[in-house]
């Protein structure tokens, strides 16, 4: 006995252990023992899935490759109706040879008055080339871009810009750098494409609320915060979103700001506008609605807005924050992954800052033309005017056709008719994927540069053509 | 930190397969029981059953507690509500690295049990401990939250 515990060779005292321990003990252990050598031995589950050589050769046989181009149906509106612009797009537009009144694109400010940007523009060139084809993080930043931001965030009294070199990617990729999976999304339902594309990205869960109904979104946030009550465990790590679109492509309606910022406050969501169309338009210095409703800027999260409108050069931009803004400049997809803006484009918009900060009497006469514009196109018989007074996007929807197959074929024929008696307007065109399919409608800009003669005169025009054909 | 500019969408998946991981993690844990044996009040048996019991609630904090990835993955988050133990291969069970870290509590159990020459009381602590870092790598505990605990 002494010997044995003393003992200097190891396999007694092994002996001793296993041998003075308790039968459970010993029967633990020895199961354990053994589900290490089974689990060693275990083979990784393949799903229950083994294919003989046979079967493989089949399936390999049987497969059959997707042709690289679908074939097209031959009626599809993109072969039909096809138009050349020739030349500068102003007030004027040139349409298959036929000069028409520019009522089509979205150049409201008509700054084709200005050659400055254009000099401007045409200097860059000689100075930096046509751009780097680099991203903004790789190569692609040039001084005109920090200009641009530096002075985007100052003429809208923010923190920071960060600056897209694509509108559409702009607001498509602000969206799901801080949208994820785990998070909601009140947005409308009549948010433009862009929108809609940065919501399927980041993957949250979206609640749709009907188009600038506060009471219906009030309901929503309601019964949100219900079922957060229900679980404050979850709701503790769930973000809320709420995103709207400052004046709404798709209808031309302002959004009610003032009381979004009130249920923001209440329901503690994030806010984000998109000022596609209101960037530049309206305010008394074109900063947007939240200058037109006197809102105050820091009560809006993120702002993301379009070079490609007001402005006319290429591109859009986000102002927020330093930390809300910095953050895309890592995670927001469109600024890391494609190339910078050409600085030319730059150059370009900042020439047209320079001519926002000079002279922002063109916001009023903008208005005003807008004003006027709404008035008269009200008193069509066959067509009816929607859209804010103050936007200069307004659409005229068919009074008595509801069917949208049918009714985009009457306004497809509209708008060419219109073409061809001097007057460019377009049939708003969607793709098929869109959320909730707006109703069809013939898209008016408005351009500041419009005279009392050329709104009557279009008003003629559509009057007597919509006559014809509807 | 993004991850998937060159190589795996989420890097959680498979770092610990890393070459030398296993060394360190041998180390770390070798090291962590010298200190304690050197500490002069702490008997042989003592010391076992800390570096036990320490080295099971480690795997229970690091691989079935915290959530998501250190790395930002661009495609939002996919693995933001999974512990790091299920996205280890994607969720395949009984991988290698599965198997591996299956297997290092049992044989430190095992071993932990011989210098405590099976006393009793050391048994079961350490059992106890043992159960709580190994029922969650069940495969029939993949994403399961056992009373909603840890569930968000």
């Amino acid at each position: 006995m002494l010997q044995a515990e003393s003992s200097p060779y190891i396999f007694s005292v092994l002996y001793d252990i296993i041998f003075q321990a308790p039968t459970y003990v010993i029967f633990l252990e020895l199961s354990l023992l053994l589900l290490v050598i089974w689990i060693i031995i275990h083979k990784q589950s393949n799903g229950g899935k083994h294919l003989t050589q046979k079967q493989k050769e089949e399936i390999i046989k049987n497969w059959v490759s997707e042709p690289l181009v679908a074939e097209i149906d031959e009626n599809h509106p993109a072969l039909q109706n096809n138009h050349i612009v020739d030349g500068p797009i102003g007030k004027f537009i040139t349409v298959d040879g036929i000069k028409c009144l520019n009522m089509a694109t979205h150049n409201y400010l008509g700054l084709e008055e200005y050659p400055k940007i254009k000099e401007n523009a045409i200097n860059c060139i000689h100075k930096y080339g046509v751009g780097s084809c680099g991203p903004r993080g790789f190569y692609g930043t040039v001084d005109v871009h920090l200009e641009l931001e530096e002075r985007l965030a100052k003429f809208m009294d923010q923190e920071e810009a960060v600056v897209y070199s694509y509108a559409f990617s702009t607001v498509a990729s602000a969206i799901p750098a801080y949208c994820k999976r785990t998070d909601i999304i009140f947005a409308d339902e009549c948010i433009n494409f862009a929108i809609q594309k940065g919501i399927d990205a980041s993957r949250s869960k979206v609640v749709y609320f009907k188009h600038n109904d506060m009471r219906d979104l009030e309901k929503k946030l309601q019964e949100q915060a219900k079922a957060d009550q229900k679980n404050p465990k979850k709701a503790a790590k769930t973000r809320r979103f709420l995103i709207v679109e400052g004046i709404y492509m798709n209808t031309g309606e302002m959004c009610p700001l003032r009381e979004l910022v009130e249920l923001r406050a209440k329901y503690k969501l994030r806010l984000f506008l998109d000022e596609t169309v209101s960037f530049g338009t309206i305010g008394k210095s074109g900063h947007g609605i939240t200058e037109l409703l006197c809102v105050d800027i820091k009560e809006v999260d993120l702002i993301s807005a379009s070079l490609e409108n007001a402005v006319e050069s290429i591109g859009g931009f986000c102002v927020g924050s330093h930390f809300i803004v910095e953050h895309q400049r890592l995670s927001g997809l469109g600024y890391c992954f494609s190339a910078s803006q050409p600085p030319l484009l730059t150059q370009a918009a900042i020439s047209a800052l320079d001519i926002f900060e000079q002279e922002p009497r063109i916001f009023e006469q903008l208005n005003d033309v807008a004003e006027k514009v709404d008035e008269q196109f009200r008193y069509f018989t066959k067509l009816e005017l929607k859209g804010h007074p103050l936007s200069p996007v307004k659409h005229l929807y068919l009074k008595h056709v509801d069917d949208l197959e049918e009714s985009e074929k009457i306004l497809r024929k509209i708008a060419d008719e219109c073409m061809k008696k001097g007057l460019a307007v377009v049939a708003a065109e969607y793709l098929p994927i869109e959320k909730f399919p707006p109703k069809r409608s013939l898209r008016i800009t408005v351009n500041r540069l419009l005279t009392a003669d050329d709104i009557s005169n279009a008003y003629k025009i559509i009057e007597e053509v919509s006559k014809s054909i509807a | 930190m993004i991850a998937g500019g060159h190589g795996n969408q989420n890097p959680n998946e498979d770092w610990t397969m890393s070459k030398g991981f296993y060394m360190f993690y041998m180390l770390v844990v070798a090291v962590f029981h010298l200190i304690l044996l050197s500490i002069p009040f702490i008997s042989t048996p003592m010391a076992w059953t800390l570096t036990n019991i320490t080295h099971n609630l480690a795997h229970l904090y690091f691989l079935h507690i915290i959530k998501g990835a250190p790395w930002q993955s661009i495609d939002s988050h996919e693995h933001i509500r999974e512990t790091h133990w299920e996205q280890l291969d994607s969720g395949v069970h009984w991988t290698l690295q599965r198997k591996t870290l299956i297997s290092i509590p049992i044989i430190l159990f095992l071993l932990t049990c011989m210098y405590t020459r099976n006393d009793e009381i050391h048994f079961i602590a350490n059992f106890i401990s043992l159960i709580v870092c190994i029922i969650p790598k069940m495969p029939s505990f993949h994403h399961r939250r056992l009373f909603g605990i840890n569930k968000y």
